[in-house]
């Protein structure tokens, strides 16, 4: 009997419990005002269904459709708003901050931080680690005239990622993926 | 006067027989009109026929519907798709536009560290 209750219990708090749980997907906030000042703008949200519908249109047997193909393999979701301005300092930095605020969340962890003085550019990256696996991906990109957010939500593999290097002109980051779990990952 | 007017009245209304062919070219007349008649109504669809052109015509017209809503669906999925697949490669263009930009500021700090700073 006590544990039919323990189990109703459960089935009551398990939504709760759901929602208290770290999610990788970031609210991304409304750019519209920003998007109108912008001279190009990039809004991508691809969804589970999405995903799964343009990887029924990658051919297996071109090389760049395959890799993108095994990338796509357990992910959840792409989100991308990208701005560029005509200017410099178009946008405000508390417009990233909305974003870069829900990064210091537990569960997420910054691989890799990047300042430059001379270009400007920031580079942030962050993963959500569950189980020993990336689960979660963030990368704010700052530059005096454009802005990134690029989420990927899903089961993230590092390796795949790398396998990249020259389909999309990635580099090949000096990350060891094998840490990235570890907490040697500064934060 | 009016006895001759009389007479000849009665000499114009005297009953005449009618001349021996007549009779024949009657009977031929009316089977004609029954053959004529006959042959007309053999070509007149029934009812039960025109129900069944009807309902064939209905059932074409609801088969050429859902094959068109079909391929218009079918059309739809596909232009979604592409539109996927040219968005899934764009956002891992952008994706890896950024890792580089991230790692030719680590490759810069390497050579000049003053200029620039990272974590990785």
């Amino acid at each position: 009997m006590r544990n039919y209750s323990l189990g109703i219990f459960l089935a009551l708090m398990a939504p709760t419990l759901a929602w208290a749980a770290p999610s990788p997907r970031l609210a991304l906030p409304d750019f519209t005002a920003l998007a109108q000042q912008a001279t190009e703008s990039v809004t991508i949200t691809l969804d589970a269904a999405l995903l799964a519908m343009a990887g029924r249109f990658l051919n297996g047997d071109d090389p760049q459709d395959a890799a993108t193909k095994d990338i796509l393999k357990g992910l959840q979701g792409i989100y991308v708003r990208s701005y560029t301005f005509d200017k410099d300092s178009a946008y405000q930095q508390s417009d990233i901050d909305a974003v870069r605020n829900q990064l210091s969340a537990p569960g997420w962890n910054r691989l890799v931080q990047t300042r430059s003085r001379k270009s400007q550019a920031n580079v942030d990256i962050y993963i959500m680690v569950a189980n020993n696996q990336a689960i979660g991906l963030a990368l704010i990109a700052s530059e005096p005239r454009q802005f990134t957010i690029v989420n990927i939500v899903g089961a993230i593999d590092l390796d795949k990622l790398h396998k990249l290097e020259g389909q999309f002109g990635v580099p090949k980051l000096d990350v060891d993926v094998a840490k990235v779990p570890t907490p040697s990952i500064k934060k | 006067m009016s006895e001759d007017l009389e007479s000849r009245l009665h000499a114009a209304l005297t009953p005449v027989a009618p001349r021996p062919e007549f009779t024949q070219n009657l009977i031929a007349r009316v089977n004609a009109d029954k053959r004529t008649e006959a042959n007309t109504r053999g070509h007149r669809r029934s009812p039960k026929a025109t129900a069944w052109w009807l309902i064939a015509g209905m059932a074409a017209s609801l088969l050429t519907a859902v094959g068109m809503q079909h391929h218009l669906q079918s059309r739809r999925q596909t232009e979604s798709g592409l539109e996927a697949r040219r968005q899934v490669i764009e956002a891992l263009h952008i994706t890896s536009e950024k890792l580089n930009l991230a790692y030719e500021v680590i490759k810069s700090q390497s050579s000049s560290p003053a200029d620039d700073r990272s974590g990785v």
